[in-house]
């Protein structure tokens, strides 16, 4: 056998071949499975249709199918948030723990492509099971916001509404469907686990056990929800016409830099689910800075766990 | 054969810290050791010696304090240096949720191999450590002895000039044991380097060319074993089927020698583990023998 050439400092190909390899661990912990919940939850939605329509307190269509977005996204958004911290919390210390990462590191793999492997990985399972709920979701919008527009063309009809008005009403409902606007939606949560993905990864490269690295990726999934609100309440009113200061600018920075600001997630993820417009462009500037946050993180994990001893 | 020593480690010092700040813990003393290549070294000490830090630091997973480490010339702690080493750890995990074939490929794509070449590697290393039988079963199922083996396999898999092997024959029955050794000295005479650690002082006897005491961190004996273990002042002499006038005779010779001692005189025996082989042969379903002879069938035709 020839002797091998130099290893080079990164390649895609060694990190591609552990993100399939935990591709295989997570679908072998069945962790698809999970997704039969939240399947029987979409499909349920629909049985509350009947439940909301009738009666005095009955909402508009386009209230429904808002809140049908609002309660699948939010259900997206926890899954695959939970479920970004858990595994990668669970994968690193894991192969510490029984040695396998031994018998890895001893073979030409630079450390940084296990890394951004584990990394893959654990997003390529969220995007599966992402893919999965979005079509349920589109799915069972599809039908509901279907329906909906069949009832109110039949009611604006059978009470004489001029056509103009009908194409209207059915304009407004149809907006509230499956649109692009909510794949921006999705793609925000997407995004978001990702980045909580990489925070994961930072906190289990120093953790000592499965557990801190959960509780840690939890807090500051927390922190990142409500830091902006708190960065505005903590150093001055925006709503009172207060500027920050230089201190406070500075200190603000640093806390969005620590800590990802997830507020940016939801404003696009709750636009979508009002079915206002979202921008292509705001959707590439929040990839953009997933992607930065993304890259700190990976950075950060590869200084700490290059000097690692085992 | 090259010259570069396959292994070369220079006044190697690893300290660890104590918890809480407390006193350094001092793991490895100033050790000095060369393996050449193609040779079988053995390092043995009692537990918390060193051996396995030295290993660690040899195969860059833990960097020394101070001193070097090398491999075939090149820096331990470069990935570089990682291409022609096979390791097996003691103990060893696998990933549970694959199958022995599915690791073996895992750890032969880690080493840039791939298509053809891969999948007869993957039979190849399967059949040597006997385990084709349980090419597609999951290793959660497998014994400790399995996942050695498995080890085993994966260590090899890109075929290394050095092999690294902490407590190879842990927890495997003395067969298992045994064709792990007749693999070792195979690999020796394929001129492929051995550094091991070992509590089996018999074992390292066996198969090591030279050996390496470690003890509280330092390397207090080396040399080839031959060297070590013999003693300059005495002669053994183990005769077939003596007759009760030959012994006298000797004694008698002993006796008007000037300066020599009998020192002992007995039945020669046998080794414990000579004894099992010998008592369990053919119950086992011998892996390693259907190999052999498939091995020598496929010379035969050649």
């Amino acid at each position: 056998m020839s002797r091998p050439a130099s290893t080079s400092f990164f390649s895609l190909r060694r990190a591609f071949i552990i993100a399939q390899s935990t591709v295989t661990q997570l679908v072998r912990m069945k962790v698809f499975y999970f997704l039969a919940p939240i399947a029987l939850l979409f499909l349920g939605l629909q049985f509350f249709d009947a439940f909301w329509y009738e009666g005095p307190e009955a909402l508009m269509p386009e209230q429904e199918l808002r809140m049908h977005k609002n309660l699948c996204l939010g259900t997206m958004m926890l899954f695959t948030s939970l479920f970004a911290i858990v595994s990668t919390a669970l994968l690193i210390p894991g192969d510490i723990e029984d040695r396998t990462l031994y018998t890895i590191l001893c073979k030409p793999v630079p450390r940084l492509d296990y890394l951004v492997g584990k990394l893959f990985g654990v997003i390529a399972v969220i995007f599966i099971a992402m893919l999965v709920m979005d079509l349920l979701l589109v799915a069972t919008l599809h039908y509901r916001t279907e329906a909906k527009l069949a009832d109110m063309t039949e009611y604006m009809t059978r009470l004489g509404y001029p056509e103009r008005e009908v194409k209207a009403g059915r304009a407004e409902i149809a907006a509230h469907g499956p649109t692009l606007v909510l794949q921006f939606g999705v793609l925000a949560h997407f995004l978001k686990a990702c980045v909580i993905a990489a925070v994961a990864l930072l906190i289990s490269t120093f953790s000592t056990s499965t557990l801190f690295t959960i509780a840690t990726s939890v807090m500051i999934w927390i922190i990142g929800a409500f830091q902006s609100i708190a960065r505005d309440g903590l150093f001055s009113d925006p709503a009172l016409g207060g500027e920050p200061n230089l201190a406070e600018r500075i200190v603000g920075t640093l806390i969005s830099l620590v800590f990802p600001d997830f507020q940016l997630f939801e404003a696009i993820s709750d636009a979508a689910a009002r079915a206002e417009n979202v921008l292509p462009a705001d959707m590439a500037q929040l990839a953009g800075l997933s992607a930065v946050y993304v890259g700190i993180y990976v950075v950060l994990s590869w200084f700490v766990f290059s000097d690692k001893e085992f | 054969m090259s010259d570069v020593a396959a292994v070369e480690v220079t006044n190697l010092v690893k300290d660890f810290k104590g918890p809480f700040r407390g006193k350094m813990v001092h793991a490895v003393k100033d050790v000095s050791l060369s393996i050449a290549p193609g040779e079988v070294y053995g390092l043995i000490g009692p537990n918390g010696s060193g051996k396995s830090t030295t290993m660690k630091a040899v195969l860059g997973l833990v960097a020394p304090t101070s001193g070097t480490c090398s491999i075939f010339g090149k820096d331990s702690s470069k990935v570089d240096s990682r291409s022609e080493v096979g390791f097996l750890p003691e103990n060893p995990y696998f990933y549970k949720h694959l199958t022995a074939a599915e690791t073996v490929r895992f750890y032969g794509r880690l080493c840039g191999m791939r298509g053809r070449a891969l999948k007869d590697r993957i039979e190849e290393m399967l059949e040597l450590v006997g385990l084709q039988d349980a090419r597609d079963r999951r290793l959660k199922g497998f014994s400790k002895g399995m996942l050695q083996r498995i080890g085993l396999a994966q260590a090899l898999v890109q075929d290394p000039r050095l092999v690294v092997l902490d407590e190879p024959t842990a927890g495997v029955d003395p067969t298992g044991s045994r064709e792990i050794r007749d693999l070792i000295l195979e690999l020796k005479t394929r001129g492929v380097t051995v550094f091991l650690c070992s509590h089996l002082l018999e074992q390292v006897q066996e198969i090591c060319d030279r050996v390496g005491i470690i003890h509280h961190g330092v390397l207090v004996n080396e040399g080839s074993l031959d060297d070590l273990i013999s003693l300059e002042d005495k002669t053994e002499l183990i005769l077939g089927n003596p007759s009760p006038d030959l012994m006298e005779q000797i004694r008698s010779l002993v006796d008007v020698t000037h300066g020599a001692e009998l020192v002992s005189e007995g039945r020669a025996r046998t080794t414990l583990e000579s004894l099992f082989l010998k008592e369990t042969q053919g119950q086992r379903t011998g892996s390693t023998q259907i190999l052999r002879a498939r091995k020598s069938q496929k010379r035969a035709t050649k």
